[in-house]
């Protein structure tokens, strides 16, 4: 999930304990146990902290053995195709884990030429095709797709698992490293291996969290016990949430360091689970925080929820359950896959040309 | 039947006065009130007290909805800089500029729309959601800072054949967002707690921070930049879909939102809040989106003063212009219809302005080149400073402005700028803005 979701998210958690709630108010609003504490947002900022540490250290302290730079006047599909299903077969071949980065392409200040990278589970290939010219809010420029744009290598040695791999788009700021581990009978593709692993880690929570205890007790901050939980709490909140998604989390690591996988209920960029998260958490804060201090909200908790939170969300996706319309990341997938199929469509047409030709001379 | 007429005759004047006031790049709307609150306190009766909330209200809607115009059209970066730059200026790099502006009119006629529709239940909703939040506004400010600091990535790969090397490159803008902030931040607590200026400018104090900040940096930058506005096309429509007003409102409904209630977030970072929430991309929602939340920022901040219920007997006093009129005004909840039917009239007057003010820059700017528009506002501004704080303002505004220059140099967010409203208020509101200053040794 993204970053904001993580962090409210944690915010509503802690906002179930009443004592946090109470201490974060201040003290000239006549609450007891007020203190104008900066709990809440302590809990966000630990909310957020996994993905601060990948994405603001653990990635930069990371390597990969290969660095696929696209030439940005004429992107090659098949050079970097090739590159990439040798590398797999060479994770297998070699009997050790080859880490390979994908660079973007950018043209300009504001413009980036996107390609996918498709596993093919079924058929033992890796694709690549070569996209439109985007700009950084990802618009693409209709009809800028390259000729020869489809790249495709057939895996001599690694064996795909079904579902094992996931397909990815490279576009803006910075491309994705996948990870190729020799398994029992198939190769283990890890996308972005340096996410998810120690940094989503209820024990590392746990590490990160404990020291807050003594700096509460030296700062003479009242209940400081809460302080250390709280934080945890939000770390946890985080690792939980990411469990939704397709990449999962190294839960316990150092004790078990294997990435598991998530549950595959929603995409992490997911806009609708992002937002219907963000409105659920701070209908909990608003409903929380009447609850252990003001006490205002004149209507009982059914009512309350039916009229702010199922009746909005009912809104939100009405006019998705009238409309007809697919999705538009399934048309997305539908287009890569497409693009695909008319190239295979296409080479075989040509195959069978070549074929005639020679025979009839 | 005179007293309608007066305010209809201040509602049209300040429509008009608002939207030529607009199109002066750099100049903030609420600078300009603060000058015609102070003559009108001086030349008592050149405005009848019940067309003061009309007039200024009328004033800043249009700003609202003009000020899309030199936004869109006069901001025209180099290649270096335009990674940063909002959507509207690509749309002026390819020759849409008009549709830009026109995008972000139709996003502040929604805004008006939404206000003039959800008025009633905001007016019941309000006081509520205020008395619940009020006793914890210094930890959700606090929270805000926070995201704000966290949510700012690295921009680009972090390219470099050492770990360092990467590191270094990739942080540049992170840790230069960091230094605009802790240093915004100590401005700020340096100017609240200390008064700079002259006394009899204590309500416009914070204004040549502000220009310093935001207006002199933003200037110098278009000064430096060698782009020119390549030719506009002036389209007969805009390429706006059902999809796209929809996602548009609930983003800018949201950003507004937070941006009107919460003191110092600006609709900048209530949009970049409610873009994370939104989590839709697009250059048309994003401008659209913004017409909404500039709407919202700006009229329906100044409305909340009129939610004077059991709950909230003061009303919810909020923005530039609440905190302008407040002494001299004195809110009534009966005349919130008024109010709306002014900025119904004010917002569908200055959008029909918007398309010919937009035709006219672009004639204009074809023949003048904007650097001249640039070089024409930097001297009134520092003018204005001078005559309205003296000369410790415009002391100040430099100081300001070297901090405004950094996120300009290092492609870092401009809104950690507002550091210097977003520290002093978080800290003073929760009591501890006292012990800050004295281990800054500022007590």
């Amino acid at each position: 999930m993204k970053g904001l979701t993580h962090f409210i998210s944690a915010i509503a958690t802690a906002s179930f304990f009443p004592q946090v709630v109470r201490m974060s108010a201040t003290p000239g609003a006549q609450i007891d146990g007020a203190q104008s504490s900066f709990i809440l947002a302590l809990a966000g900022l630990y909310g957020i902290m996994p993905d601060t540490l990948d994405f603001k250290f653990g990635r930069f302290f990371e390597t990969a053995e290969i660095d696929v730079y696209p030439d940005p006047r004429n992107p090659d599909a098949q050079a970097i195709a090739d590159t990439l299903g040798s590398a797999m077969d060479r994770a297998i071949i070699e009997n050790r884990e080859i880490r390979i980065q994908f660079h973007t392409v950018q043209l300009s200040a504001d413009h980036w030429r996107q390609y996918q990278i498709a596993f093919d589970a079924e058929r033992q290939e890796v694709a690549v095709v070569i996209g439109p010219v985007v700009t950084t809010s990802q618009v693409a420029f209709a009809g800028t797709e390259p000729d020869n744009r489809v790249g495709i290598y057939r895996l001599k040695h690694a064996r795909l698992k079904p579902g094992g791999a996931r397909s990815t788009t490279v576009d803006i700021m910075s491309g994705p490293m996948y990870g190729f581990r020799p398994g029992q009978d198939h190769v283990l593709v890890d996308f972005l291996p340096w996410h998810r692993t120690w940094s989503h880690s209820y024990v590392v929570g746990a590490a990160l969290a404990l020291p807050l205890w003594p700096l509460a007790l030296w700062m003479n901050w009242p209940s400081a016990w809460l302080y250390p939980l709280i934080a945890f709490l939000g770390f946890s909140t985080h690792v939980t949430e990411d469990l939704t998604g397709h990449m999962g989390g190294s839960l316990f690591w150092p004790f078990f360091r294997e990435r598991t996988r998530g549950l595959c209920w929603f995409h992490a960029a997911n806009p609708d689970s992002n937002f219907v998260t963000d409105y659920i958490a701070v209908t909990l804060i608003l409903f929380n925080l009447d609850r252990f201090v003001t006490k205002l909200i004149p209507l009982s908790a059914p009512v309350f929820f039916l009229l702010f939170l199922i009746g909005p969300l009912l809104l939100y996706f009405l006019p998705r359950l009238v409309s007809t319309k697919p999705a538009p990341k399934a048309r997305r997938q539908d287009s890569v896959q497409g693009v695909i199929e008319a190239h295979r469509r296409q080479a075989a047409q040509e195959e069978l040309l070549d074929e005639s030709e020679s025979i009839v001379g | 039947m005179t007293e309608y007429l007066t305010i209809l005759t201040f509602c049209l004047a300040g429509t008009l006065s608002g939207a030529i006031i607009s199109l002066i790049p750099s100049l903030h709307i609420y600078n300009t009130a603060g000058i015609a609150l102070i003559l009108w306190t001086h030349i008592e009766g050149v405005i009848p007290y019940t067309a003061v909330a009309p007039f200024f209200l009328s004033l800043v809607v249009a700003y609202a909805f003009l000020n899309t115009i030199p936004m869109t059209l006069i901001g025209a970066p180099d290649e270096s800089a335009s990674v940063t730059i909002l959507p509207g200026i690509k749309y002026l790099t390819l020759g849409r500029g008009f549709e830009a502006t026109l995008a972000g009119g139709i996003g502040s006629l929604i805004g008006i729309l939404f206000l003039s529709v959800a008025m009633p239940l905001i007016y019941v909703a309000m006081p509520f959601i205020h008395k619940i939040l009020a006793p914890h506004m210094h930890a959700i400010l606090m929270a805000v800072i926070v995201y704000m600091l966290m949510s700012e990535w690295p921009k680009g790969e972090g390219l470099g054949r050492t770990t360092w090397e990467r590191f270094r490159q990739a942080w540049r803008n992170v840790f230069a967002g960091l230094v605009t902030f802790g240093l915004a931040g100590i401005l700020g607590l340096i100017v609240t707690s200390r008064t700079l200026v002259s006394p009899d400018a204590g309500f416009q104090n914070i204004m040549p921070v502000f220009i310093g900040l935001f207006a002199i940096p933003g200037a110098i930058e278009k000064l430096l930049s060698r782009e020119t506005i390549p030719p506009q096309h002036i389209s007969s429509s805009v390429e706006l879909t059902r999809g796209d007003i929809g996602w548009s409102t609930l983003q800018g409904v949201i950003a507004g939102g937070m941006a009107a209630y919460l003191p110092a977030v600006t609709a900048g970072i209530g949009g970049i809040l409610a873009g994370h929430a939104v989590a839709r991309r697009g250059d048309r929602l994003f401008i659209v989106s913004g017409g909404i939340a500039k709407v919202l920022y700006y009229v329906g901040a100044f409305l909340l003063l009129y939610c004077v219920t059991p709950l909230t007997p003061m009303g919810i006093g909020r923005g530039g212009l609440s905190i302008i009129l407040k002494p001299v005004l004195q809110p009534l909840p009966r005349e919130l219809p008024m109010m709306i039917g002014a900025i119904l009239l004010s917002g569908c007057i200055s959008f029909l302005l918007l398309i010919p003010s937009t035709r006219l820059t672009i004639r204009l700017l074809s023949r003048v080149h904007y650097h001249v528009l640039y070089w024409a506002t930097l001297p009134l501004l520092v003018v204005l400073v001078v005559f309205i704080t003296g000369w410790a303002g415009l002391a100040l505004m430099l100081i300001a402005s070297c901090i405004g220059m950094i996120p300009v140099f290092f492609h870092s967010r401009r809104s950690n700028c507002m550091a210097v409203l977003l520290v002093p208020i978080a800290l003073n509101m929760a009591g501890y803005g006292d012990t800050i200053l004295r281990l800054l040794g500022l007590d």
